[in-house]
């Protein structure tokens, strides 16, 4: 510290109140004038109050986002056989599922709902267009994904021979819950893939592409349809621990057969993390051009303070002060601007997010970018450490160097010019 | 008189403080060059979502039979009277193209996919996304060309290539199944956006000769700008009274919140900006009038008015944020023209794409959007002189120049 090196004459013995003395001039000085100190932290709470609450709230749509993506449909993790990742065809399929399926809910806290899908003709009547066939177990489906919650008429199949189809290819084919559909494609043999089956009901996912191509019907009716035996295409999986997904996925991938392939999210939507990532690098540049000029505005507020107290620093190096002695202490009345700064911006922050981690900011008026998205209508702030932290530090730095340029005139001081300053 | 010598006074009062109102030009500068940069990307991306939404078949401005959005079915087409052309004029307009376009099913030897049959004139097709994709193998002839052009992505997903053939079913006007082959004419490659997979082109003759129909089931126009959409929509809707008329922002719904989106985006950042600003700039105002209590005292005191008074600390805001934002434009503009051929965003190829634009991120600078940011400053440095002006009246002559 600079109290050892640096004793004010007449205190050079009095080392017990040696770094007191220094801590209250800086604290005293700071309130000399009121005003600009506080316009100063004002200015500085601002800044990490709007960094704080922008990170906070992209943290808080990034997991929104995320979990609207992986619960609707896709699931937190997928399992399917490495050939299946590059060419989604109805060959490449796992085998011994069930064996899988139970070694999988043994093992690992995960829920776990299989699927097998195929592409076919579907047709009511003379109308056919193309449709995903796929075979799910819907009570499984519903421990792992949202999807089945959107019906829009109708019910769930409950028999083998019922299927659940997309809102747009029921209207393109005509059809209403109870109608006769067939669907037409290619077994895994190479045969024809033929079943015939009753409607239950329609589904809106708000995706339109869902609602155009798919059908769904129970697992076993749509593997024995296509030629498959105890075969499925994926394992969706679902995990209350989302923390530690990729530890989980890596433990699966030691356990698992070396054929089987596992994807977490990230893998499983790698639009999502590079438009996360593109969305973090702009902010990052905005947070960026706040936090210098607010830095600049420091500057200017310590270039008054050095150019009011020239008469003062030059009665001190007059004294013998040392000029280093005298930039630590403009140094430290820079760091308690910014401990005020910093506590009211925490503050404020912590109350904003505080109110709306519990209630939440409606998406109002948002709902079309919502949906494109993946984001539910609700917007809750993250709250990571980042929040708290990266805005401070910054600053921190940026304060203590603000006040070290502004102290460059110190060193170059003449006491007896200094003296005669107005 | 009175005017001139405010501005003297105000303008001399910044000169006499070089170093500190120089940070503050530089605070200013980097708000201002920041905002203008950011402008730039954000118009950018608007346009580019923008061009992307009216390019993907959708064109500016679209007609289709009442009833065919809810049911894309052949029996929801019609007759269209190519007057309507006449309707528009020349330098607004360009271009148009009519169109088949169905749901179908694509068959190869070893997959099944169901995709969008657009029978197209290939002339006229200069308006879409057609016209800039890069062509394995050929293009279509005419209206005439009974070959497919299909997208990379789903001729790898059907496991076929150029020159094999397809089966495509699709429903005539009499409600049969039309089930005919085809043979691959070219793949285009949309970089690699999910346009591939959904689209497959041909011969719009060709094509209304196997569904025996000579209607179409859409007309699209594109504008040579945004501007005259809605005035073309209207004509329009009164040429084609019986039919559907819409526009590129009802069938895009998701591109159109997007673009309103991107205008508040560059508000907001504006506001955040200025508002981390405007406490430098208070804090300096103030120093300078507290700093001239003497001088101000001993003017008024000499017969000074208040309003002059008033209007010394306004004009020196004002100055301030002038000579700031003028640096900062000049700085934000150097930005724009370092980055102007565009940032290559490829690396993030599969997000972009999820945005709805291309992987080149070129900016785009609107000089409205450089008027505005000059003239929210200047309404935003003459707010900060308030305070520091209420300030400047309080001084009582005889104690300031006791101070």
């Amino acid at each position: 510290m600079a109290e050892q090196t640096l004793p004010l004459p007449g205190q050079a013995t009095d080392t017990a109140s040696g770094g007191g003395i220094y801590l209250r001039m800086a604290w005293r000085n700071l309130w000399r004038n009121r005003r600009r100190t506080w316009l100063t932290a004002s200015g500085i709470a601002f800044a990490i109050f709007l960094v704080s609450i922008g990170i906070s709230f992209q943290a808080g749509s990034y997991s929104n986002m995320i979990d609207n993506a992986t619960g609707m449909f896709l699931g937190q993790m997928q399992i399917s056989h490495q050939d299946y990742v590059e060419d989604e065809t109805l060959e490449n399929t796992v085998l011994d599922a069930t064996a899988l399926l139970r070694q999988l809910r043994q093992d690992f806290a995960v829920k776990v709902a299989p699927r097998v899908q195929g592409f076919a003709l579907v047709s009511v009547g003379e109308r056919s267009f193309g449709g995903l066939t796929v075979g799910v177990d819907f009570a499984a489906e519903q421990q792992v994904v949202n999807f089945f919650r959107n019906l829009k008429d109708g019910e769930l199949p409950e028999s083998a021979d019922e299927v659940l189809i997309g809102v747009t290819l029921a209207r393109n084919l005509g059809a209403a819950v109870g109608d006769e559909l067939v669907v037409l494609g290619t077994a895994k043999e190479g045969g024809v893939a033929a079943l015939a089956l009753t409607i239950s009901g329609t589904f809106r996912s708000g995706q339109p592409e869902l609602d155009r191509t798919l059908l769904f019907a129970p697992l076993a009716t749509v593997q024995n349809g296509f030629g498959l035996g105890d075969e499925i295409h994926q394992f969706v999986l679902r995990t209350d621990d989302l923390d530690s997904l990729e530890q989980t996925r890596q433990a699966m991938e030691q356990a698992l057969p070396e054929q089987l392939a596992v994807r977490a999210w990230p893998q499983l939507l790698p639009e999502l993390v590079q438009s996360i990532e593109l969305d973090k690098i702009s902010a990052r540049l905005m947070y960026g051009v706040i936090l210098i000029l607010v830095t600049f505005s420091v500057v200017n507020t310590f270039l008054m303070i050095v150019f009011e107290r020239t008469r003062e620093f030059g009665m001190l190096l007059a004294l013998g002060m040392r000029p280093g002695a005298i930039v630590s202490q403009v140094l430290l009345e820079a760091s308690f601007m910014w401990v005020l700064g910093t506590t009211v911006g925490l503050l404020l922050s912590v109350a904003i997010i505080g109110y709306f981690a519990g209630a939440g900011v409606p998406l109002a008026g948002m709902e079309e970018l919502a949906e494109q998205y993946y984001m539910s209508d609700r917007l809750y702030p993250g709250l990571s450490p980042e929040v708290f932290y990266v805005a401070p530090v910054v600053l921190l730095v940026g304060t203590q160097l603000a006040a070290l340029v502004a102290t460059f005139r110190i060193r170059r001081l003449q006491p007896v010019v200094a003296l005669r300053a107005h | 008189m009175a005017a001139r010598l405010v501005c003297q006074l105000a303008f001399r009062n910044i000169l006499r403080h070089k170093r500190r109102n120089v940070m503050l030009f530089l605070a200013i500068m980097v708000a201002v060059a920041g905002v203008t940069g950011m402008n730039t990307l954000i118009r950018g991306m608007q346009y580019g979502m923008l061009d992307a939404a009216v390019e993907n078949l959708t064109g500016h401005v679209k007609i289709h039979a009442q009833g065919y959005r809810d049911d894309p079915n052949i029996s929801h087409s019609f007759d269209y009277n190519p007057d309507f052309v006449a309707q528009i004029p020349a330098e607004q307009l360009l271009g148009w193209a009519p169109r088949v376009r169905l749901p179908a099913v694509i068959m190869s030897e070893r997959e099944t996919r169901g995709v969008q049959l657009v029978g197209i004139n290939p002339a006229q097709e200069g308006i879409s996304f057609l016209a800039d994709v890069a062509i394995d193998g050929e293009r279509l002839t005419d209206d005439e060309d009974g070959r497919v052009l299909i997208g990379r992505e789903l001729a790898e997903q059907l496991e076929t290539q150029i020159g094999r053939r397809l089966v495509i079913i699709t429903q005539g006007a009499d409600g049969l199944n039309r089930e005919r082959g085809y043979r691959i004419v070219g793949t285009y490659d949309a970089d690699g956006t999910s346009l591939e997979k959904v689209f497959v082109f041909t011969g719009i003759t060709r094509l209304q000769k196997l569904l025996d129909t000579d209607q179409v089931t859409e007309v699209s126009i594109r504008l040579t700008g945004e501007e005259a959409r809605q005035s073309t929509r209207d004509s329009m809707t009164s040429f084609f009274d019986t039919l559907d008329v819409t526009d590129w922002q009802e069938l895009e719904p998701t591109a159109a919140a997007m673009f309103v989106f991107a205008d508040a985006a560059i508000y907001i950042w504006f506001l955040l900006m200025m508002s981390a600003l405007i406490f430098g700039l208070v804090n300096t105002l103030v120093a300078s009038v507290m700093e001239r209590v003497k001088e101000l005292g001993m003017l008024q005191a000499l017969g000074m008015r208040k309003h002059l008074v008033v209007g010394q600390v306004v004009v020196e805001s004002a100055l301030i944020m002038t000579m700031g934002v003028s640096l900062g434009l000049a700085a934000g503009y150097l930005i724009y023209l370092s980055i102007a051929d565009g940032i290559d965003l490829s690396s993030f190829a599969a997000g972009v794409e999820m945005v709805g634009i291309s992987t080149m991120l070129k900016p785009v600078l609107h000089v409205g959007d450089l008027f505005i940011v000059a003239y929210l400053s200047l309404v935003l440095g003459i707010l900060a002189s308030i305070y520091p002006a209420w300030r400047a009246v309080k001084i009582e002559p005889l104690e300031a120049m006791r101070a």
